[in-house]
């Protein structure tokens, strides 16, 4: 392969980002097509079946809504089960998505244009499924906006010292925020497909990119508003998530209050965030037929990143285990004994075995570049960092400082089907942004092309100089 | 209006004949305006009312309707009730009113106080001027209150399956031949109205065979004395006096017994540890593990079967018996029992349960008169009591009613076709059945006439306490349902052909008892509750060898071979009369802490012998079926494996499988509904079908052989889900419980500050709170606060705390608690706001079969530094300025984020809304002052919040400060061993100060920094360093 004068300036000797040597034009075809043509059948069945997951949904939470959160397997130790290890684990997923796009933009990491889209997707979606549970999980849900603060008649503002508070700052900041970042970066290619577009749907999408020309102006507005909002919530993706496990570290329960929560939980939650994105990406590039833009390199840099923060998350477990015999603290020793050894243990042990060990088989290049391997590899990561959860919210509390009020907890059926039913909601929303927008970002994938060098076409560079003129490399035949 | 005859109306019509004189023409022609002019001393209008009556009549009229109305306060109180909209004098809408009255138990009169709202009884506390009582009592008499709006009680009169009335039974009773056989079935009881209607009625009919009905509890105490002293005699006890108890299977403390009260303070103040004289010793030899066991200084695992050669032995080694000891002649107990109790000489007392036949507490009788104890610890008082064979009598009764010997059986407030299972089929075979009950129960349902009885508060009677002491029951509220009579009026009817009121009764009889002004002295028993100096007359007997020697006889004191079971009365339903009440179903035992049920009870090594298992799955206890065979019958009972208990000995309780008929609706919901699994008293009446009766076993004591029948039931309770081994380790290492024997708290007295857990390397001490000069108690709006002059604080003392849980029950009562029902509480979400939670402990030496149980009783905490408060995003748990945490209840959402906070997990949570279906008479036991939560609202304990508001209040207006003691707690109020000491910990000289000032005292979980407001004081046991 030749190289661009771009590559010849990396440290390192690159693949391309793109393969099939596809051109502008390519992409925009690739990518708009699928949102342009006739739905296909199978979309239909699978949209069937998310929808039907997401009207489980609806009838499990009518059905709490109704009789009351008795419904769920709670009890007295266990004042928190399902809804909110649910909740921590659908924030975690979310944070793929604005990681990848703000943070790798922020470092210039040029894989990330392939995915980023549909990343980002993926966070607000998996924050809506997030967005559930704190509203439901409350035993007044009438009462439940009593945790913002509205000015009322009596003054009567929330307690501020309570992590849950700031549960709702952070949350809701962060799905504002990452709303706000994924709308900007779709606005070129709304114009586009608009441009493609012509009736109703033109007019939707006109509306929709706010007046794109692809002027140098809205070029440069956007690029500055694009940066600024990666700025904004690069400390999101850290902060959501330390918040979130401040609901925890800030308790005093033995497995709960623990300093080292904040570093630990955003590595879990990338961790975990990554692994949906390889759930999803692996099946979504076949189906759309979009390997050469979403490549297998792609797909190795991301298990390489679950590698990282899978080792990362399985120190801190150990960390935990050191400090608590360190410390001294007899109720932290026997929460984590009780972890490994008591009536949770299966919990602990898939937890460790699918978060810890799994992962490090992507030591292997070989394994980390074969699609059902690392497929299988982040179905087990997705369940091992439910169980991490699962494992601090209801093993912590299950068994705390005095033994008289231990209990065990077991989910009802209502409890699994609302976590089964948000997997509806996540696809339905999902399959609905995979028909109707552009499901890769096209315009940031143009710029990673060969072509967007600005000296592609200068002579030594890749574009054959003066050989060619602009005519020829538009046309198909090039490379 | 009344036409009264008015004194000068003949005098105006009176004519003259005599010459006339005038002054006028219109005087002279009379004319009416002449008339009206001068008929008057002044002119019209001006000294009458222009019409109607005139002054004088108005003031007749007034004089005669005040006599009137003062004859309405002579009207019998049976009438009709008066609408509460004519306000009776001196009542205050929303101030209670307390009255005295005595709850009729177990032959004798618990005396109470209630609390009446509004003419509404609400809550029952013990009578605080009573000796018997001092103000506490048992969890049954707290119960009771609810047992009174219970719905499922019988409302109508049912004859033949018809529904009648008190009318037709009035002709009834009044057409009953004079030479009719009758049988009555009459609850034990010591009233002597009762009595005297027992005599007409005696006088009435040809044969009468009256029977007191002991049925499951029996009577051998009662025989034992006869046989040793040869007079019936009831042993009463003063344990305060004690150095040295030896208890034989006795549960003493136990709230079945008769004077659980009494012997709980009088035990307590024995053990005074830091007072001047010493400690006593308890030894407990029994089968079971009671709390009394619980409390044991020593305690023996035996058999009771063996129990009898125990005694033998001790008596024999006392010199009060002569004859066969049997197999535990040598036990190595008998010679420290027998040196320790001569040491003690007066002071020393043996105590013999229920269980154990006639002979042993002859025995026990023996060696308290032989020891000096008669008068000092145990006192035999001639209480009267028939010592008759209780079921030799029923086998004879229903022997005669199998031969048709008998026309009438009357039953009041007793239940034999469930307690006899023979009763049934002889019952069918008389013709006349009268039934007297609270339900429609298994007897009812067979009776001919059942006629719906009062509760003890809404009748007239009269009666002795445990101690003899004569009052008078008085009502609180008509009776609920129209029909209801009492046994006393049902038994006047009958003995006289006319009705009779309870009051007119129980006033005649009272004629004769009080001297000087009759009405003066009524209204003085009435009101103080109890007539003074009236108990009983102390028995001074000897003990004699030969009836001894006699009542011994048909006693085997030889090993037992083989597996016994053991009844006992249960601890919270009694023999079933309180199975029908949900407190007290879901009431923990509070040794298995089992609620919902009963459960064959037996200790680990038996039941894997007999290959009887269960497993926790998903922290419930799923268990074995045991079926018990003895004599021919057979029950099935969930298998309970207990530590401490003997080998081969199967414990049960009875009052269990009811069949409590109720007119009620079962609940039906739609499908999306949990409105019918949520109601505990939407599936008909509550008793029915809530575990299984033991009544087919023909004796307390039976030898039968177990085998497994099934598998797979659940069995609620709630501690132990799971880890009960671990338990006691962990108890131990993190110093929850801190106790220590009488030697080394003397020579140690700080020895609770070594049981204090280190958290980190450093002393915990050092640490500052965090936010410490910030802290919210710190700040003006807390500290400039009226209420901040009193700190709210409490204090548990774990030495005296026997774990009876009638706290458990007051609080309920007190703040409205709901019940959830079995399942609910398998999930663990029991609401109780206070528990009594139970560890087992072994020591050194003490193994997992003979581990030793300990209580400790657990409200909130009251924390200074409440983690509960920080985490609440709506600020709907906060703290008073009087140092208590409260909870909001109205601004709560339910997070649940302050239980999980909590690290004594003492908050509960509304799971659903349990009050929704509630039938109306289960509204009407609520307390008014209280909060009455709905679903998806935390609570806990608030320290009673509404009892120390009201004082405040109360306070506040007389302008004074609160007194100590001022202010007492429910839990606190009804404590029989006074364990629990309340009040202002601002205050240095207060009770509760004091307290805290106590070496033994320490806070639980202190170093977390917390700063709970509730301490406990260490337990102090006094073992005899002689026996492991």
């Amino acid at each position: 392969m030749d190289k661009t004068l771009a590559h010849l300036a990396d440290f390192h000797d690159e693949a391309p980002l793109v393969k099939g040597n596809l051109t502008f034009h390519d992409i925009t075809e690739i990518v708009s097509s699928h949102t342009e043509k006739k739905t296909p059948l199978q979309w239909y069945g699978a949209f069937g079946l998310a929808l039907s997951g997401l009207m489980l949904m609806i009838v499990m939470i009518a059905y709490l809504f109704w009789n009351g959160t008795g419904v769920w397997g709670l009890n007295n130790p266990v004042g928190w089960g399902f809804a909110i290890v649910n909740f921590v684990f659908w924030v975690g997923i979310g944070h793929a998505g604005t990681l990848i796009s703000a943070i790798l933009f922020l470092f210039r990491q040029q894989w990330r244009t392939a995915i980023n889209r549909s990343a980002e997707a993926m966070t607000l979606f998996a924050v809506v499924c997030a967005l559930v549970f704190p509203g439901i999980h409350v035993g007044r849900v009438w009462a439940a906006y009593w945790m913002l603060p509205i000015p009322n008649q009596m003054g009567m503002w929330p307690q501020f010292k309570s992590p849950l508070l700031w549960d709702v700052f952070a949350v809701s900041t962060y799905f504002t925020v990452s709303a706000a970042f994924w709308y900007v970066g779709l606005i070129p290619d709304l114009a586009s497909l608009r441009d493609r577009a012509t009736g109703l749907r033109r007019k939707v999408f006109g509306v929709l990119a706010m007046g794109w020309t692809g002027a140098n102006r809205h070029w440069r507005n956007y690029e500055k508003a694009y940066l600024l909002l990666a700025a904004l919530c690069t400390p999101l993706v850290l902060s959501v998530h330390s918040v979130v496990s401040f609901d925890f570290a800030v308790s005093i329960v033995p497995g709960w209050h623990t300093t080292i929560f904040p570093p630990y939980f955003v590595a879990g939650a990338i961790f975990s965030g990554f692994a949906m994105v390889i759930t999803l990406m692996v099946v979504a590039r076949k189906v759309y037929n979009v390997e050469n833009i979403i490549t297998i390199d792609h797909l190795e840099k991301m298990n390489i990143v679950i590698l990282v923060t899978g080792s990362m998350v399985g120190f801190a477990y150990i960390t935990e285990f050191f400090i608590a015999w360190y410390s001294g603290v007899q109720y932290e020793q026997y929460a984590f004994t009780n972890r490994m050894f008591g009536p949770y243990a299966w919990a602990y042990w898939t937890m460790m075995t699918c978060n810890l060990f799994f992962p490090q088989f992507f030591w292997i290049k070989k394994l980390r570049r074969s699609i059902p391997f690392m497929f299988a590899i982040s179905i087990f990561v997705n369940v091992g960092m439910w169980f991490e959860r699962f494992v601090i919210t209801v093993v912590s509390l299950h068994r705390d400082y005095l033994p008289s009020a231990w209990d065990y907890y077991t989910p009802t059926w209502v409890d699994v089907l609302t976590f089964v039913g948000t997997f509806g909601l996540f696809f339905t929303l999902f399959l609905l942004f995979l028909r109707f927008l552009p499901m890769v970002a096209a315009s940031e994938v143009k710029g990673v092309l060969p072509e967007a060098d600005p000296h592609f076409y200068d002579h030594e560079g890749d574009g054959h100089g003066a050989d060619h003129t602009l005519g020829v490399a538009k046309s198909k035949t090039a490379h | 209006m009344i036409e009264l005859p008015i004194i000068d109306s003949a005098a105006a019509n009176e004519q003259t004949p005599r010459a006339r004189y005038w002054r006028s023409v219109s005087q002279f022609e009379n004319s009416t305006e002449f008339q009206r002019v001068s008929g008057e001393e002044f002119i019209p209008g001006a000294s009458n009312a222009p019409e109607g009556a005139t002054r004088r009549q108005f003031i007749q009229l007034m004089g005669a309707s005040m006599a009137m109305a003062g004859l309405t306060a002579c009207r019998k109180p049976i009438e009709t009730i008066v609408p509460f909209s004519h306000m009776p004098e001196d009542r205050v809408e929303g101030i209670p009113v307390y009255y005295a009255t005595s709850m009729p138990f177990r032959g004798a009169l618990r005396p109470v106080l209630v609390e009446s709202y509004d003419g509404r009884p609400r809550k029952i506390e013990g009578n605080p001027e009573h000796p018997d009582s001092l103000g506490t009592c048992s969890s049954f008499e707290q119960a009771s209150i609810l047992g009174m709006y219970d719905p499922d009680r019988l409302s109508v009169f049912n004859h033949k399956g018809a529904t009648s009335d008190w009318g037709s039974f009035k002709s009834f009773a009044g057409q009953l031949a004079a030479s009719s056989r009758i049988v009555v079935l009459a609850e034990e009881s010591s009233s002597m109205t009762l009595a005297a209607t027992r005599r007409r009625l005696e006088q009435k009919f040809a044969s009468v065979k009256w029977i007191d009905y002991s049925g499951a509890a029996g009577n051998a105490s009662t025989r034992g004395v006869n046989a040793a002293f040869g007079k019936s005699a009831r042993a009463v006890h003063s344990f305060s006096n004690a150095k040295v108890i030896v208890s034989l299977d006795a549960d003493f403390l136990g709230s079945v017994d008769s004077d659980s009260v009494v012997n709980a303070r009088g035990y307590s103040a024995s053990r005074n540890v830091d007072g001047t004289s010493d400690v006593s010793r308890l030894y407990v030899i029994e089968s079971g593990y009671s709390i009394t066991g619980g409390m044991a200084d020593n305690r023996l695992r035996l058999k009771s079967s063996e129990i009898a050669s125990f005694a033998a032995s001790l008596g024999s080694g006392l010199g009060v018996y002569a004859g066969d000891t049997g197999v535990h002649s040598s036990h190595p107990w008998i010679g420290e029992l027998v040196s320790d109790l001569q040491g003690a000489g007066s002071g020393a007392v043996v105590v013999v349960g229920d269980n154990q036949p006639a002979g042993v507490h002859a025995l026990a009788a023996a060696m308290n008169a032989k020891l000096g104890a008669v008068g000092t610890t145990v006192r035999y008082l001639d209480a009267g009591d028939s010592a008759a064979d209780f079921s030799a009598e029923m086998t004879a009764v229903i022997g005669e009613m199998t031969a048709g010997n008998v026309d009438v059986v009357i039953t009041l407030g007793v239940n034999p076709v469930y307690d006899v299972p023979s009763f049934s089929d002889a019952y069918a075979k008389v013709t006349e059945r009268i039934h007297v009950s609270l339900h429609q129960d298994e007897t009812a349902q067979g009776a001919t006439w059942s006629i719906p009885q009062t509760h003890f508060l809404e009748e007239w009677g009269d009666g002795r306490s445990q101690s003899g002491l004569k009052a008078i029951v008085q009502p609180l509220i008509a009776p609920l349902y129209e029909g209801a009579h009492s046994n006393l009026e049902v038994i006047a009817l009958l003995a006289t052909g006319a009705e009779q009121f309870g009051y007119d009764l129980v006033r005649e009889t009272w004629r004769s008892e009080l001297s000087g002004n009759f009405e003066t002295a009524w209204r003085k028993v009435v009101h103080d509750g109890f007539y003074p100096s009236s108990g009983f007359s102390v028995l001074s007997a000897s003990a004699s060898a030969a009836g001894i020697e006699s009542a011994m006889s048909n006693v085997s004191v030889s090993a037992h071979q083989g597996i016994e079971v053991v009844t006992r009365l249960d601890p919270k339903i009694l023999d079933g009369r309180f199975a029908n009440n949900v407190w007290l179903q879901e009431l923990p035992d509070p040794t298995t802490k089992v609620v919902w049920d009963n459960i064959a009870q037996m200790s680990p090594k038996t039941a894997e012998n007999l290959g009887l298992h269960y497993k926790l799955n998903g922290g419930k206890y799923i268990t074995d079926i045991a079926k018990i065979e003895a004599g021919g019958v057979s029950v099935e009972l969930p298998v309970w494996i207990q530590p401490g208990l003997a080998e081969d000995s199967i414990q049960v309780t009875t009052g269990y499988g009811r069949n409590i008929l109720s007119d009620r609706e079962i609940r039906s919901t739609n499908f999306f509904d949990r409105d019918d699994h949520t109601d505990v008293y939407g599936h008909g009446a509550v008793a029915t079908g809530v575990g299984s009766s033991v009544a087919a076993l023909s004796a307390r004591i039976v030898t039968a052989t177990i085998t497994k029948s099934g598998s797979g039931y659940m069995v609620a309770s709630t501690q132990d889900h799971g880890a009960i081994e671990e338990e006691g380790k962990i108890v131990q290492k993190r110093g929850l419980f801190r106790q220590a024997t009488v030697e080394e708290y003397r020579a140690n007295p700080k020895f609770v500050a070594g049981g204090e857990p280190k958290p980190i390397r450093e002393d915990w001490a050092d640490y500052p709170t965090l936010w410490e000069e910030r802290h919210p108690a710190n700040t003006d709006v807390i500290t400039q606060s009226n209420y901040h002059d009193y700190q709210w604080g409490m204090v548990i003392d774990l030495n005296t705390c026997t774990g009876c849980s009638a706290c458990v029950v007051a609080c309920q009562s007190e703040n409205n608690i709901q019940v959830v029902g079995k399942d609910e509480v398998s999930r663990g979400r029991e609401m109780h706001w206070i528990r009594t939670d139970r560890y087992f402990v072994s020591g050194d030496g003490a193994s997992y079969d003979s581990p030793q149980m300990v209580i400790q009783p657990l409200p909130c905490q009251h924390c200074e530094n409440a983690p509960c408060e920080q985490v609440c995003p709506v600020a709907a748990t906060v703290h008073s300025p009087d140092g208590t945490n409260q909870m909001i209840y109205n601004r709560c959402i339910g997070t649940r984020y302050c239980a999980n906070n909590c690290p004594y997990k003492v908050r509960r949570f509304n799971f659903y809304n349990w009050t929704k279906t509630l039938p109306d008479t289960i509204h009407m036991a609520h307390n008014p002052n209280v909060t009455v939560r709905s679903r998806g609202v935390m609570e806990k304990c608030s320290f009673c919040i509404q009892r120390v508001r009201q004082v405040n209040k109360t306070a506040n207006i007389e302008s004074r400060p609160i007194e100590d003691g001022e202010v007492v707690t429910a839990c606190q109020q009804v404590c029989p061993a006074r364990a629990i000491t309340f009040g202002n910990v601002a205050d240095p000289n207060s009770a509760v100060s004091q307290m805290r000032t106590s070496d033994r005292r320490y806070e639980l979980l202190a170093e977390l920094n917390v700063k709970p407001r509730v301490s406990y004081l260490g337990r102090i046991r006094n073992p005899n360093p002689n026996l492991a």
